[in-house]
């Protein structure tokens, strides 16, 4: 009878046992069924420039970016009555990307008539709850040619353009999304420049780079730059670069408005040939307004 | 004899439950999602849609990852996970729900209402679904369409961007299920 008893409450306390195992969530189920992918982070910084320097970043196979760089600042004690700034600078640039990690630009600035253009490839993705891929890493070639005139040593010698005005810079890019809120990059940076005769600086120069963004919002985020100079030019007082500013998307534009000590806009010259400190005077304020326009020449599929 | 028995019982529950096949996965569902505005015509498909249908108990789970969406351009992608639908905060959405009067007899196509809770960008709604059912020997198809508001799913346009994206968002799905092994 005792037996009996224990039999039934047994099947009983079985059966419920059953049920509640059947009953375990179809979603937890289904969790477990998900294939082992690697997830790689996106929009570490959004934008191929951080501000001044490039990012990590690169645009996806076939797109066309459009950008148009400008900078504004006044002239100390200048005495003439321009509207809005003394002196507009603005860099015109196309990038186009051959492939997912393979991009390459030209631009031309036309206050300091320096053309200039790169080639940028992305070495390593950062991966999303993982080990592996703790950084991202690109490299950045980029080449330029200034187009000045040197006032020869003597009066004896005509003004000439010189020929001996190419630059080369060599950066690896390396940067991590932190959380979904800050990224952050190192820039170790190597610049070579032709021998000038005029001068006594060094042809070889060592920058280490800081960059950093926040995102406040779902479409802007707070971006900040400094470039340290190891070796800097002897013949002029130069200062580091320096920049603050915000990032905005809208849908295909992305703008990007900064206050910075930088005048140009080319690796070589604003990393080791800026010639003001970072401050509110006139000459030395600079104001940066950076628009890029994303084309898709190639458009994905849905199968 | 009487001692045996509830033993017996138990034994057949157990072949019963081994035997009968009543879980079906789908592990390549699509579902896409439109938004056509005046301004901008947004297309997205995931191919890699996971889900399970149980048809004892008439339920149905949907599981997808936001990051296995495909759009024409690459950034509406980024934009996508990394403005809109916040995919490093909530990665997946789910669906979990009821066949309501499902008939696992009929070999003909029923269209029946799936009513369960619907789990976008961390947001959970009860929605009920319109589906077309259809039994194929071994497998099911189910597929259907539906229409969500972006506002219930807490998704926020900046009014800048507000003529680019629609209001209402028309979803389309389709999956192929087979018996499930565990």
């Amino acid at each position: 009878m005792k037996n009996k008893k224990i039999y039934q409450l047994l099947t009983i306390a079985f059966m419920v046992f059953n049920s509640s195992v059947n009953a375990q969530g179809l979603l937890d189920k289904l969790n477990k069924e998900f294939p082992k992918k690697p997830v790689y982070e996106i929009a570490t910084f959004k934008t191929t420039r951080i501000g001044l320097g490039h990012s990590i970043e690169t645009r996806k196979k076939g797109a066309l970016e459009i950008l148009l760089y400008n900078r504004y600042w006044n002239i100390p004690n200048f005495e003439g009555q321009r509207f809005l700034a003394d002196v507009v600078s603005t860099r015109y640039g196309l990038d186009y990307s051959f492939s997912d990690n393979f991009t390459s630009g030209l631009g031309y600035t036309n206050h300091d008539k320096i053309t200039d253009g790169f080639v940028k490839y992305k070495l390593l993705k950062q991966r999303t709850n993982s080990r592996k891929g703790f950084v991202s890493i690109a490299l950045l070639q980029t080449f330029s040619h200034r187009n000045f005139e040197t006032t020869g040593g003597s009066i004896y010698e005509p003004l000439a353009t010189s020929s001996n005005s190419y630059a080369f810079t060599s950066q690896v890019l390396v940067a991590r999304k932190i959380n979904s809120e800050l990224s952050l990059q190192l820039t170790p940076t190597f610049i070579h420049r032709k021998a000038n005769p005029l001068n006594d600086d060094a042809n070889n120069q060592f920058a280490l780079g800081f960059g950093g963004r926040h995102k406040i919002s779902n479409h802007a985020a707070i971006v900040s730059e400094y470039f340290y100079v190891v070796n800097t030019i002897t013949s002029v007082e130069t200062y580091n670069a320096f920049m603050v500013g915000v990032n905005w998307e809208l849908s295909h534009l992305l703008l990007q408005f900064q206050v910075t000590n930088a005048r140009n806009f080319v690796e070589d010259t604003f990393i080791t040939q800026t010639k003001n400190n970072f401050n509110a005077k006139d000459g030395n304020f600079h104001f940066g307004f950076n628009a890029t326009f994303v084309l898709h020449t190639k458009k994905k599929k849905l199968k | 004899m009487n001692k045996l028995f509830p033993l017996f019982l138990l034994i057949i529950s157990f072949a019963d439950f081994d035997v009968k096949q009543n879980q079906f996965i789908a592990r390549q569902g699509q579902v896409s999602f439109f938004s056509y505005t005046s301004v901008e015509n947004i297309e997205a498909k995931n191919n890699q849609v996971l889900s399970l249908l149980d048809i004892d108990k008439k339920e149905i789970a949907i599981s997808m990852l936001m990051r296995a969406f495909v759009f024409k351009k690459d950034l509406m992608y980024e934009h996508f996970n990394e403005s809109y639908i916040e995919s490093d905060l909530y990665p997946k959405a789910n669906f979990i729900g009821k066949i309501i009067a499902f008939d696992t007899s009929t070999k003909e196509t029923q269209t029946r209402i799936v009513r369960g809770k619907l789990t976008i960008h961390g947001i959970t709604k009860e929605t009920d679904i319109k589906t077309a059912i259809k039994k194929t020997d071994e497998n099911y198809n189910v597929s259907g369409n539906f229409d969500i508001s972006i506002k219930d799913f807490q998704i926020k346009v900046p009014p800048i961007l507000s003529s680019n994206i629609a209001k209402t968002i028309s979803i389309k799905f389709t999956f192929q299920y087979q018996p499930y092994e565990e």
